[in-house]
């Protein structure tokens, strides 16, 4: 199941279960906050089930996609540094979703380059699209 | 590691009332405390290995599995090897332990009597005398009367012991699902702050862990190297010994200092400088630890203030004895990162509302689907 998502395609089987041990599933109820704005990040969260929307309290955020469904990332912008988060995330449904922690990702990182390399190629790919598409004024998942 | 916020007074004084609580705790279940003490320490320092195995395509199991099985057939290797050259001296070592003793009183008898002659005020008020009953009154017998409650108390100690490998594998197999099944009882509400909590937390222990072997190493060499060089024999024995007992704040570093002024003095009873001389080397390391190896092993990395460190010793041996002295630092540094964490979530309000609004949100949830 792993695998099916974005960030985790390049995986092999058994890479997919070593990240799968870092991963912490969480099960949001329909208006559950999943992060606020401000609050200090510790990593990322990946929609497994369900939908999330972003409370658009930024300008640039205004002609954004405000939803997020499964497979797809967002917190990234917290995932190699701590700093607070730019917008409101509530689940607009009964979602599942699965955090990779800053520490834990990290130190996967520094423990198995192979899996580190993978992950952050994918993982820029996705940021890499979603500012070109800010820049050029397209419809856009916003890095959050 | 992220230098971390101060905390603040209130919180500080939760911490050490926290930390005394608990260290009073240990003290009764010190036959728990201690095997899970030293497979924390052996998880620490294995984890760097299983993790590099598990690189080179060994799977998890199997690495945990493997280490832990030539670490325990060595040390029973080791344990049987030197088991029979022990007990074969065994006999003898009364007469050992009653040798050293009685050269540690030569040499203390001897100072004293060079002290009279240099102040004459001492010897009139006949200190001599005093101090040879004082010893007299210490040392009579000194093997006979100890040996055996020694021997008695590390026979008790022995059960507990045979828990450190069982410990050790379950937490190097298991370490991280437990994290997560931990984690996931959190609610989702305070789920960022607890992963930062478990983080902070494991940096802290293996900082510590490891800080002191690495302390452990740097004395044990510093020593070793000092008693080499002045034909102290077997200096690595005894440079290790002292450095594991410095592990004991305050009390490890005399006993251990004592143990190798009692060696030098039996061994060149007539070249007390020698005895003399260790005394200096045993200084010279206790200043180079408080003020170099300390602060940039274990120190630095716990992040506690040095005034602190002090008052929680005392306290922790007011509060558990000599198990205080001993666990006062990581207790410190695991209740402090705690407290800061709890802390920060109580202080937080939004935090908080978010956990009301979350269980509301659950008890609606439940009531539809029923």
């Amino acid at each position: 199941m792993l695998r099916k998502l974005d960030v985790f395609r390049d995986l092999t089987f058994k890479e997919a279960l070593e990240v799968d041990e870092l991963l912490h599933e969480r099960t949001y109820e329909k208006g559950e906050i999943i992060f606020e704005e401000g609050d200090i990040g510790h990593g990322i969260f990946i929609v497994v089930s369900g939908k999330v929307t972003v409370d658009p309290s930024h300008e640039i955020l205004k002609e954004a996609v405000l939803e997020f469904g499964p497979g797809e990332m967002l917190g990234e912008l917290t995932l190699f540094e701590e700093a607070p988060r730019f917008a409101t995330v509530v689940a607009a449904e009964r979602t599942v979703m699965v955090g990779l922690f800053r520490a834990e990702f990290s130190s996967l990182l520094t423990r198995n380059t192979k899996i580190g390399v993978k992950v952050l190629e994918r993982l820029s790919r996705i940021m890499c699209q979603r500012v070109r598409r800010l820049l050029l004024r397209e419809r856009h998942q916003p890095s959050l | 590691m992220k230098t971390f916020r101060q905390p603040g007074a209130v919180t500080m004084f939760m911490t050490v009332l926290v930390t005394c609580l608990v260290l009073f705790l240990f003290q009764r279940i010190l036959w728990l405390v201690v095997p899970g003490l030293l497979a924390l320490m052996i998880y620490y320092c294995l984890r760097p290995l299983i993790d590099w195995l598990v690189v080179r395509g060994v799977s998890h199991e199997m690495a945990v599995f493997g280490t832990v099985g030539v670490v325990l057939v060595i040390t029973v290797g080791v344990v049987f090897l030197s088991a029979p050259q022990l007990l074969s001296r065994l006999p003898q070592m009364q007469v050992t332990v009653d040798r050293y003793v009685s050269g540690g009183q030569t040499l203390l008898r001897r100072t004293v009597q060079a002290l009279e002659e240099v102040a004459p005020v001492l010897k009139r008020a006949s200190l001599s005398r005093q101090v040879d009953t004082q010893i007299q009154a210490f040392t009579g017998q000194f093997a006979e009367r100890n040996l055996g409650k020694v021997t008695l108390e590390f026979l008790k100690w022995l059960p507990s012991l045979f828990l450190v490998p069982y410990l050790t594998y379950f937490l190097l197999k298991d370490a991280t699902r437990l994290k997560k099944y931990l984690i996931r009882s959190i609610p989702n509400a305070f789920f960022e702050k607890s992963l930062l909590l478990f983080s902070r937390l494991d940096e802290s222990l293996r900082s510590f862990f490891q800080g002191l072997l690495v302390l452990t190493c740097l004395d044990t060499l510093c020593l070793a190297s000092g008693l080499l060089i002045l034909g102290v024999s077997p200096a690595l024995l005894l440079g290790l010994t002292a450095a594991v007992l410095s592990w004991i704040p305050y009390l490890g570093s005399v006993i251990g200092c004592i143990m190798v002024v009692l060696v030098a003095a039996t061994d060149f009873p007539d070249h007390p400088s020698i005895a003399y001389t260790c005394l200096v080397l045993f200084l010279c390391v206790r200043l180079l630890d408080d003020f170099v190896f300390l602060p940039l092993t274990i120190g630095r990395k716990l992040h506690i203030h040095p005034l602190l460190s002090v008052l929680m010793f005392f306290l922790g041996a007011t509060v558990a004895g000599g198990t205080g002295l001993v666990l006062a630092l990581p207790v410190l540094g695991v209740v402090s990162v705690v407290g800061e964490v709890v802390a920060q979530v109580v202080m937080d309000g939004r935090l908080r509302a978010r956990y009301r609004a979350s269980r509301q949100l659950l008890a609606i949830g439940t009531t539809s689907e029923t």
